[in-house]
């Protein structure tokens, strides 16, 4: 073993830029269901530019005039005509929420608590870092994930029209739509984030955050079936989500974004109070 | 940055989970250049008192001032000055030592300076992931991560726990080192073999309360001499008992051992009237000094600031 002694004549500690270490770090942690996020995003987009030409000679109407059907796609939908129709079927529609939303809300849940589990958390915060600083930088991690995994799903919808001849997307509309599931994965990290703020565990805090996020498709989906349950559709965040409305009927309900945004800075804001103010466990 | 009142001072501080009272009224200093011991069983309030001191925990009552500024208040400014080594060093598995390092060199806002000297004064493993190092390994680590800013004050918590007895003996030399060059060191453990051969004073605590503070030097004359005799005659354990200054007589193999405190002259005189085949005298080991404070219910002992 060395023994080396200690030099005397130790310099003073020279200033270093933090940045956003503790963004980065986040998302290196995150970086299996990220990964998961973006390979699904392209995989199913490629599958659909592979299935479209057999699938459009088929003919769908009975199966999408369904209620059920609508209930579980999140909007009605009676004619299949385009790619962007089958984008918005099988890829935009409720299942974006379902599948992508679940992964934000997951990687929001688990964010702070994998930082106790591994034992990070206390070392940081022992040194010049708030907790203000230590949750933001977070919550930004978690929201980059999101448009990371948005991002790439656009991607694979321009190698569709690589693919497909006839793909005919407006991609004007098309954005608009990444930008309403955009501001579903705000509030989905928001929620994500409000329940790691005060649940220890990642897998805990995350599980439940997806659970919540089902639990508003079921919602959604009874919403859909039936004028009875139209207030479990108000009080679903799938609702204020279409997909399929911007992007196959160029429609949009302006505020309805905003209602998710509003909520996931409620969440958002309501977790870090809690997380300033809270005791924090060893691991 | 007031620096005329001691180093850390902990004021009534109180930290309660419900019905549990962790820690209970503990107030106690550290000066500046001091190895401050803080021992206690497990569940003391130890690792409480410490994480209190941090700020990871809020203090039900009471207050902490570390380098004249507020552990809550000034949290920001103080946490520039300070290192700290948790009770339990847990890393992340994926990343390797040189990865952790950076990244919490970055979040302290200060170059590493000692790096290099403490990587290869307690042989450090860098480039492997944490998730294969041993307990003792991650201790390595977790001293690197305390000291490499070279930080004005340590906050150690059982630094030595999973190191083998060389890297203790290395770490205890560092730290005299490091005091010699003004840092201020407060420690906790249970082991009262492991601060006396490094601190200057230790307080004890035991179910949440503080039971001493007291300078090493006081505690050795506390505990006195061990002394070891063999006789040729019979000898009953009430005589030596009977001698003044004499305690905790046992008889092991034969042979009786006791502690001695004060002069050794009644003794000496009480062994003249007995046939003595082999007398050793001994320093009493702390540890039971220590123990007696574990074990006594009632509160002991005079509190020196």
């Amino acid at each position: 073993m060395a023994t080396t002694s200690i030099s005397k004549s130790i310099p003073a500690p020279r200033k270093r830029a933090r940045g956003l270490t503790i963004t980065i770090n986040s998302i290196i942690n995150a970086k299996t269901p990220l990964a998961m996020g973006c390979f699904y995003g392209v995989l199913i987009a490629l599958l659909l530019a592979a299935l479209y030409p057999s699938i459009s000679n088929v003919n769908l109407g009975a199966y999408l005039s369904s209620s059920v059907i609508s209930g579980l796609i999140g909007g009605h939908i009676t004619s299949f005509s385009s790619f962007t129709a089958f984008l918005g079927l099988e890829l935009y529609s409720s299942f974006y929420g379902l599948l992508f939303g679940g992964i934000m809300a997951y990687i929001g849940g688990a964010s702070l608590p994998i930082n106790i589990e591994n034992g990070t958390l206390d070392l940081a915060l022992a040194r010049p870092i708030s907790r203000t600083r230590y949750y933001l930088e977070s919550w930004l991690a978690a929201l980059i994930c999101g448009a990371i995994i948005g991002l790439f799903t656009v991607f694979a919808v321009w190698l569709d029209t690589l693919l497909l001849k006839n793909a005919d997307i407006n991609w004007q509309w098309l954005w608009i739509t990444q930008l309403v599931q955009w501001a579903f994965f705000f509030f989905a990290a928001g929620l994500g984030m409000f329940l790691g703020s005060f649940i220890n565990a990642s897998r805990g805090a995350g599980g439940a955050a997806v659970g919540i996020i089902a639990l508003g498709y079921l919602m959604s989906t009874f919403g859909n079936i039936s004028d009875q349950f139209n207030w479990l559709l108000k009080i679903s965040p799938f609702y204020y989500a279409p997909a399929i409305g911007p992007l196959v009927f160029h429609q949009l309900t302006w505020w309805h974004p905003l209602v998710l945004v509003a909520a996931g800075l409620v969440f958002g804001i309501a977790g870090l109070v809690i997380f300033n103010r809270r005791d924090l466990p060893a691991v | 940055m007031a620096t005329s009142e001691p180093i850390i001072v902990i004021d009534q501080l109180k930290k309660s989970y419900g019905k549990i009272q962790a820690v209970n009224g503990v107030s106690m200093s550290v000066e500046h250049g001091e190895i401050f011991g803080f021992l206690g069983p497990n569940g003391a309030g130890k690792t409480t008192t410490i994480r209190c001191m941090l700020d990871v925990i809020r203090p039900t009552r009471g207050t902490i001032r570390v380098l004249g500024l507020d552990a809550q208040r000034d949290k920001l400014e103080l946490h520039q000055h300070i290192g700290y080594l948790p009770g339990d060093v847990h890393l992340p598995g994926q990343m390797t030592g040189k990865q952790i390092i950076n990244y919490f060199s970055r979040l302290q806002g200060s170059e590493p300076v000692l790096l290099k000297d403490l990587v290869a004064r307690f042989d450090v493993e860098m480039k492997r992931p944490l998730k294969g190092y041993s307990k003792g390994m991650r201790q390595k680590i977790g001293i690197v991560l305390a000291f490499m800013c070279d930080p004005q004050v340590l906050i150690l918590d059982e630094p030595t726990s999973g190191l083998d007895p060389l890297l203790q003996k290395v770490f205890n030399e560092f730290l005299l080192e490091e005091q010699a060059r003004g840092k201020t060191i407060f420690m906790s453990s249970h082991i009262m073999s492991e601060v006396e051969k490094v601190c200057h004073r230790i307080a004890v605590i035991r179910k949440g309360e503080l039971v001493t503070v007291e300078e090493v030097e006081t505690l050795r004359e506390k505990a006195g001499q061990r002394v070891t005799v063999e006789f040729g005659d019979p000898v009953t354990e009430e005589e030596l008992t009977r001698i003044p200054g004499v305690s905790m007589v046992k008889k092991i193999n034969g042979h009786y051992q006791f502690n001695v405190s004060g002069s050794m002259d009644p003794l000496i005189k009480a062994l003249s009237r007995h046939e003595v085949i082999r007398l050793q005298v001994e320093e009493a080991p702390l540890e039971e000094v220590f123990l007696k404070f574990y074990e006594e219910p009632e509160k002991t002992t005079t509190v020196t600031r």
